[in-house]
């Protein structure tokens, strides 16, 4: 729906030029390779790094003097800007810069984490300490000991490909571009309310294990959007663009065209606040990539995460109906359905070369022609399935975050079809492109998603635009009654910054990739009813 | 542990330094430091057990109306100059801010204590000890146990060019167990600001109470039934009434209450109240500009009475500024049942829900509402709990499902996953919108 990431992906599969092989040095390791000389990230940020190898070792070497078998350092500086538009203001600018380390100690297989921000040898061997001291409280609960899965060694340093820096494009250039925008959003009569955003992050990485592993990482990502909200009687409706969060630099925004991009959404905002609303009942849906992106996260990625599959996320997110003895025969989806995790894929968010047990990053089957085949897993969980190496889907949100399982980039494979030839093969149906609302229970199973625009199929053929459609379904069953996916010109990748999972909560990354597809028979819901 | 958070003293040092070499007109200078510790276990053993220290000092600054602001977590001297010359950067290009308005003079605030040393001083090795008794009941009862015990020491200064200034310590512990049976599952989470206020003992049996009286639910047709709300279920119906209070939204017209200010938007019995300084709830004591928190009605007798009016918002329509909603008491006036059992004894067929998952709006014009029940959801007939029941999914709002309240309790502390804490009514209403089922 949003021709513009058309253009965008056009562009950069012509001006980066590079597939998955040219994104990373080390991205797509499988075996651990000796490299000399690593240049220590240095570049970026306030925070010096020189010592950072040093203060790694230093904060090891305390983890194994406490009897520890394992241990692992990240050292982390984080710096994040966020530029927000309101109702034709710029609401806020910030500039956020945050360092520090988290370490993990193992010791009789009970882990600890302690995490500081003062870097000096005293106070990282302090906060070391205090790893060990909470991994021994921990040793006291367990019953059965935490075993990791085996990884090579790596000595790798990781790097984001970008063209244009997002901290050196002019702070007064970003509000212009908002503040333009909004402007022309309003310019069309219903348009109450108006906003946009632009945000980047830069993640300084550098990670070290008892094992003998060193990485490196200068990570980027970047990502924005805007909005506009039409007023008439009595109701309002909103109207997204979406400028997906991905693994590059400032080149999207450019790409991306917002103050011509405002005209069409602010006109499709007060065309759906004057639509009306479907009758409930059964139609065939055809969904966008951007609204993809969501199902996928939610109905496949968070039960094949294999630590909320195995309890782990009982109290919190909640567990899975994808249990372990439904890999390789549980029927998920109809043959059409293919869903691959993909953590080498160019710009996606879960692209960083290895995960933060040092793992590096893989590409494999989830569900395979309808079959669920594979989980996201870490080194620690991998081993309780019999896995014999870990996913390399162990993320955390930040230095005084510990890693947790995390979805990786899955996306659907593509198909033969293209969204023409899947809107001609419907004769009563929904055409819905975006994200709304979303909600599913804590197995994952029963759901319901909206969208952020609606058009009518009827006959074949696209109509006029439809609002508050809300579908609501069973996730084997609606994955079930897909029959169709587009071809790999129509698709496109979605990040997500703010996946909520784990206690204390944090906001995990990764990208849904995907072209559109059909869905046979959906059950569309009246809420009010 | 490495425990000591910024004293008011090296807060006082911290702020003096920026507003002493501040060129801008208006500074405001706010600190937050926090360390945290969460004991996780799920499985009847520990999964996750972490300590964290995290500062965060933000300089906004304001030069004519335009505002720049910047944030450390590093409190040495260089880079709390650096983050002031950042923060003045911005503001040197950023354009005007229309709704800018300068640092508020100096407040008065409450003097409650908000700091428990018990909580800011429990060991790892002492939160284990309390665990332990809590994975062994779920043990015993073939149950498996999930959850946390969290403590937590909150340090909040503010600091203004305007000589505002305030500063707050606080803590708190949580705790939460979720005990799952093969079919079933039970659920409790409390908070307190000392940790030995949380009872865990008597929480977990509650838990798992509640994980073995629903085994083997039953799956019954969705439809409109008559439910009673425990307090954590009412807290998840509230919620989004609570989020519609803004008066920007108010008066640009996109808010559900848009137009309703002193009308009934519920039960004439319902009042809905917020006083930071209760000291049943977790109150602070100023927002992020300094206001106070204060106590205030926003819906008596089922009257809309206050809406949030932010400081630009307030200034445009001539009204008084207050800060949003925070430590809030919901109650229904008149006689009021004993206790959630005596809400079961008057009703003759309804179901009994414990906590609602994953609630999101659907209609954010109507305020309609989606999302899940969770971790014990029981049938009622004759006056008794027969039996567990498969959880449902629901579409109602708090502008509907609140007109008629059949009968409620007295306001009982509820935890919520997505709410936080509340003094909120357990509540039956009628004809609830049950509009789905799902498989467990």
């Amino acid at each position: 729906m949003e021709h513009t990431a058309e253009t965008s992906r056009r562009q950069f599969i012509k001006t980066c030029g590079c597939g998955a092989a040219a994104l990373y040095v080390g991205g797509c390791a499988t075996t651990g390779s000796e490299s000399t000389g690593i240049a220590h990230a240095s570049a970026a940020g306030p925070i010096p790094k020189d010592n950072w190898a040093a203060l790694a070792q230093s904060a090891l070497a305390r983890v194994q003097k406490g009897g520890c078998e394992y241990g692992d350092i990240r050292l982390i500086e984080t710096r994040t800007q966020s530029v927000r538009a309101l109702d034709r203001r710029i609401s806020g600018v910030s500039d956020r810069v945050s360092a520090g380390y988290g370490i993990r100690a193992l010791y009789k297989g009970a882990w600890g984490f302690a995490a500081g921000s003062e870097f000096t040898p005293d106070a990282i061997r302090a906060v070391a300490g205090d790893a060990v001291e909470i991994a021994r409280a921990s040793a006291t609960l367990m019953k059965t000991p935490v075993l990791l899965a085996r990884e090579p060694r790596h000595r790798r340093q990781v790097t984001t490909p970008f063209e244009i820096d997002p901290f050196s494009v002019p702070l007064a250039d970003k509000c212009d571009l908002l503040l333009a925008t909004c402007e022309n959003l309003h310019h069309r009569d219903g348009i109450a309310r108006s906003r946009g955003n632009l945000w980047a992050q830069r993640d300084v990485k550098h990670f070290a294990s008892t094992e003998g592993s060193v990485i490196d990482f200068d990570l980027l990502a970047t990502g924005g959007g805007f909005g506009a909200t039409a007023v008439a009687d009595g109701d309002f409706q909103s109207r997204s663009f979406t400028l997906p969060y991905l693994r590059c630099g400032y080149e999207q925004v450019n790409w991306a065209d917002f103050t011509n991009q405002a005209e069409r959404i602010a006109e499709q905002a007060v065309e759906k606040v004057h639509a009306k609303k479907p009758p409930p009942g059964k139609y065939d849906l055809v969904l966008d990539p951007a609204h993809l992106a969501l199902t996928i996260h939610e109905s496949c990625g968070h039960p094949t995460e294999l630590d909320r599959v195995l309890g782990y996320e009982a109290n919190y997110a909640g567990t899975s109906f994808l249990t372990p003895e439904k890999l390789g025969k549980f029927r998920y989806g109809s043959e059409h359905v293919t869903l691959m995790a993909d953590n080498t894929q160019p710009r996606g968010l879960a692209s960083t070369g290895f995960d933060d047990d040092g793992v590096a990053c893989q590409r494999w089957p989830i569900v395979d022609r309808g079959i669920l085949v594979g989980y996201s897993t870490n080194r620690e969980v991998a081993n309780q399935i019999d896995e014999r190496r870990s996913r390399g889907s162990n993320r955390a949100d930040s230095w005084s975050s510990v890693p947790i399982v995390r979805i990786s980039n899955i996306g659907l494979e593509p198909g033969k079809a293209t969204l023409d030839s899947l809107i001609e093969g419907v004769e009563n149906g929904i055409l819905i492109g975006g994200m709304g609302s979303f909600s599913i229970d804590q197995k994952r199973y029963n759901f319901q998603f909206g969208g952020d625009c609606f058009w009518e199929i009827k006959n074949g053929k696209r109509g006029a635009m439809l609002k508050d459609v809300i579908y609501q379904g069973i996730t084997p069953e609606f994955w079930a009654s897909c029959d169709g996916v587009a071809d790999l010109a129509h698709r496109r990748q979605y990040g997500f910054i703010n996946c909520g999972k784990g206690q204390p909560g944090q906001s995990g990354w990764m990208t849904h990739a995907a072209s559109h597809a059909r869905f046979r028979g959906v059950n569309v819901i009246d809420p009010r009813a | 542990m490495s425990t000591t958070l910024a004293s008011k003293e090296t807060f006082e040092r911290i702020a003096a330094l920026i507003l002493s070499r501040s060129t801008a007109d208006d500074t405001l200078v706010g600190l937050s430091d926090s360390h945290s510790a969460t004991l996780r276990f799920a499985n009847n053993q520990v999964v996750q057990n972490v300590a964290a220290r995290t500062p965060s000092l933000s300089v906004r600054v304001a030069i004519g109306k335009r505002v720049g602001r910047a944030t450390t977590n590093q409190l040495g001297r260089a880079s709390i100059l650096s983050t002031l010359r950042r923060a003045e950067e911005i503001a040197g290009l950023a354009p005007d801010d229309p709704e800018f308005l300068p640092s508020l003079p100096p407040q008065e605030y409450d003097s409650a204590m908000r700091f428990v040393d018990a909580t800011a001083n429990a060991r790892p090795g002492h939160i284990a000890q309390r665990v332990r008794p809590v994975v062994r009941a779920c043990d015993e009862r073939g149950l498996s146990g999930a959850g946390i015990m969290t403590n937590q020491s909150t340090v909040t200064g503010l600091a203004a060019s305007s000589d505002l200034f305030a500063f707050d310590r606080s803590t708190s512990a949580t705790f939460s167990l979720t005990a799952t049976a093969p079919d079933s599952t039970g659920w409790v989470m409390t908070r307190h600001r000392d940790i030995n206020g949380l009872r865990q003992g008597e929480r977990t049996d509650s838990a798992v109470d509640k994980a073995l009286r629903s085994k083997n639910p039953r799956r019954i047709e969705p439809g409109h039934y008559t439910v009673i709300l425990e307090p954590s279920a009412t807290a998840g119906l509230l919620g989004p009434l609570l989020w519609s209070l803004g008066a920007k939204s108010y008066h640009k017209g996109n808010s559900a209450l848009a137009g309703k200010l002193g009308s009934a938007i519920s039960d004439v019995r319902l009042t809905l109240k917020s006083d930071p300084s209760n000291p049943r709830l977790l109150g602070s004591r100023f927002n992020g500009d300094g206001m106070p928190q204060r106590p205030q009605t926003w819906v008596e007798n089922g009257v809309l009475k206050t809406l949030h009016y932010d400081r630009f918002t307030a200034l445009e329509h001539g009204v008084e500024a207050n800060p949003g909603p925070d430590a809030v008491t919901m109650s229904i006036g008149g006689p009021t049942a004993r206790g959630v059992q005596e809400l079961i004894e008057q009703t003759e067929r309804g179901i009994l829900i414990t906590n609602f998952w994953y609630i999101r709006y659907v209609n954010a014009s109507d305020l309609t509402i989606t999302g899940m029940t969770r971790d014990g959801t029981f049938l009622i007939e004759d006056g008794k709990v027969v039996c567990g029941l498969r959880n449902f999914r629901f579409h109602d709002s708090p502008l509907r499902a609140f007109q008629q309240v059949d009968a409620a309790t007295q306001p009982m502390e509820s935890v919520t996953l997505e709410r936080g804490k509340m003094l909120l009514p357990a509540v039956k209403l009628p004809e609830f919108n049950l509009s789905s089922v799902t498989e467990f």
